[in-house]
């Protein structure tokens, strides 16, 4: 964390044309943040590298995008907000002509009703399957959304990768574990992939983010069995630095601190 | 033949435009799309090398634009830096694959732009001007530039891509925004 103004006039330009490498551009942005000066100076180095965009080939844009946006644009002012004319209730029929034709109608009206429960219930399975159907189409979405999400996160330069290893003096059945975990910060992102022996009846491991300040933050409980490999992906709140992540024995279910043996751990180099 | 109301828009201020979109004018919203499309299409062109993809980014921005204009401060920034300074963000993401922009963009991006680029012309001056500082630079350093703005490279991964020392490459780029900065802005 610096609380120095950036010595050079430069520094921002380059910070605008994305040029400094992670650590720089996290130290310059951890000052910048509070830094009302600093900010205004960003501001007019963004404009400064903006520019350098007309160095780029004049093409123009084929005339569908404008036609295209147009009509999204125009949609959704048409959306539920917009404006439909109320249709004006019709004035109630004369009672006495309604009346007369009553006895006529009953009968007719009773079998229409039948028809009508009966198309009800025909629709309301209808509907029960489009439900099911949505349902399933809304969890494939969702289960993508994830995966990309995960895929993203991989991609993202500020992305951390920490292998996490066994410690020395471990006992022998953990000395084979380790596992490695993926974390972003400014997301607050995590995902844990990674092999341990599975823990005693009465126990559970427990994943750990140690910030550089505070308290370590429970990022998941685990149980592994048979030997199978653990996936984990959990939201933690964002903009923690962490100092190291660590798995320990703990109690089944967890703790809200850790009081077990360090089982795995990973320090950020 | 260009038309009063035609005439009447190409006067009109970003401003005065981000305002008549907030109340949900549409003629407004294809007057910037007009005004600032084809600089928008040049770059992000540049930086995809794909025109679907282009096309893409370009809709969005500006749907973007209409949705959220009221987020849009223009007395702290100048609207065509902020589209320059998005859609170059947006189209480096997808090149590098990276989680796209989120959140507030239209608010928390304030971009400083000394020209006034809302009329053509301003425009096609300001092209000629960065092309020519550009072919003025020594060769190398033009080189990292357009590597670090058109491919979103930073100082390390341009060392990588060129095997240039990583100090060379800081200097060269430290040298080049400097001159850039001193021939367009003095
Ligand atoms: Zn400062």
């Amino acid at each position: 964390m610096s609380s120095e103004h950036p010595t050079r006039p430069e520094d921002f330009d380059l910070y605008a044309l994305g040029a400094l490498d992670d650590a720089e551009r996290q130290a310059f942005e951890s000052h910048v943040v509070s830094c009302a000066d600093c900010a205004e100076k960003v501001a007019a180095a963004r404009g400064r590298i903006a520019i350098l965009a007309f160095a780029a080939p004049t093409v123009a844009p084929s005339p569908g995008v404008k036609e295209t946006l147009m009509r999204q644009v125009i949609a959704s002012a048409e959306g539920p907000s917009g404006g439909l004319a109320r249709v004006k209730p019709e004035p109630a029929a004369d009672a006495g002509v309604f009346a007369r034709w009553w006895g006529v109608l009953l009968p007719v009206a009773g079998a229409f009703a039948l028809a009508t429960v009966l198309l009800w219930l025909h629709n309301e399975q209808l509907n029960r399957q489009l439900a099911d159907l949505r349902n399933t189409i809304e969890q494939q979405k969702q289960e993508l959304a994830e995966t990309r999400h995960q895929a993203d996160l991989i991609a993202a330069r500020e992305t951390l990768v920490v292998p996490l290893w066994s410690q020395k003096g471990t006992p022998e059945s953990h000395a084979e574990g380790h596992a490695r975990v993926l974390y972003n910060a400014k997301e607050g992102m995590m995902t844990y992939d990674g092999w341990l022996p599975s823990a005693p009846a009465d126990k559970s491991y427990q994943l750990w983010l140690v910030p550089m300040n505070g308290a370590p933050i429970s990022a998941g409980v685990f149980n592994p069995q048979n030997g199978e490999m653990s996936h984990m992906m959990m939201k933690l709140p964002a903009g923690v630095t962490a100092k190291e992540f660590a798995v320990s024995l703990e109690p089944a279910g967890g703790m809200t601190h850790p009081t077990g043996p360090m089982v795995l751990v990973g320090p950020i180099s | 033949m260009v038309t009063a109301e035609k005439r009447a828009e190409l006067k009109a201020t970003d401003a005065s435009l981000i305002d008549r979109i907030v109340q949900r004018d549409e003629s407004a919203l294809a007057a910037l799309y007009d005004r600032y499309s084809g600089m928008l299409t040049s770059v992000l062109n540049r930086i995809l090398r794909d025109t679907q993809a282009a096309e893409e980014i370009l809709q969005d921005i500006f749907y973007q634009l209409w949705r959220n204009a009221a987020q849009f401060d223009s007395s702290r920034g100048s609207l065509s830096g902020w589209l320059l300074v998005i859609a170059r963000n947006r189209a480096i993401s997808r090149l590098r694959r990276h989680n796209p922009a989120s959140g507030d963009e239209l608010s928390e991006n304030t971009v400083v732009v000394a020209s006034n680029l809302e009329r053509s012309v301003a425009q096609q001056q300001l092209m000629a001007k960065v092309k020519s500082a550009l072919d003025n630079l020594p060769k190398e350093q033009r080189a990292a530039i357009e590597l670090a703005y058109f491919e979103g490279l930073t100082h390390s991964e341009i060392a990588q891509r060129t095997g240039d020392p990583l100090g060379t490459v800081k200097t060269r780029l430290r040298t080049a925004v400097e001159t850039l900065k001193r021939d367009l802005h003095s």
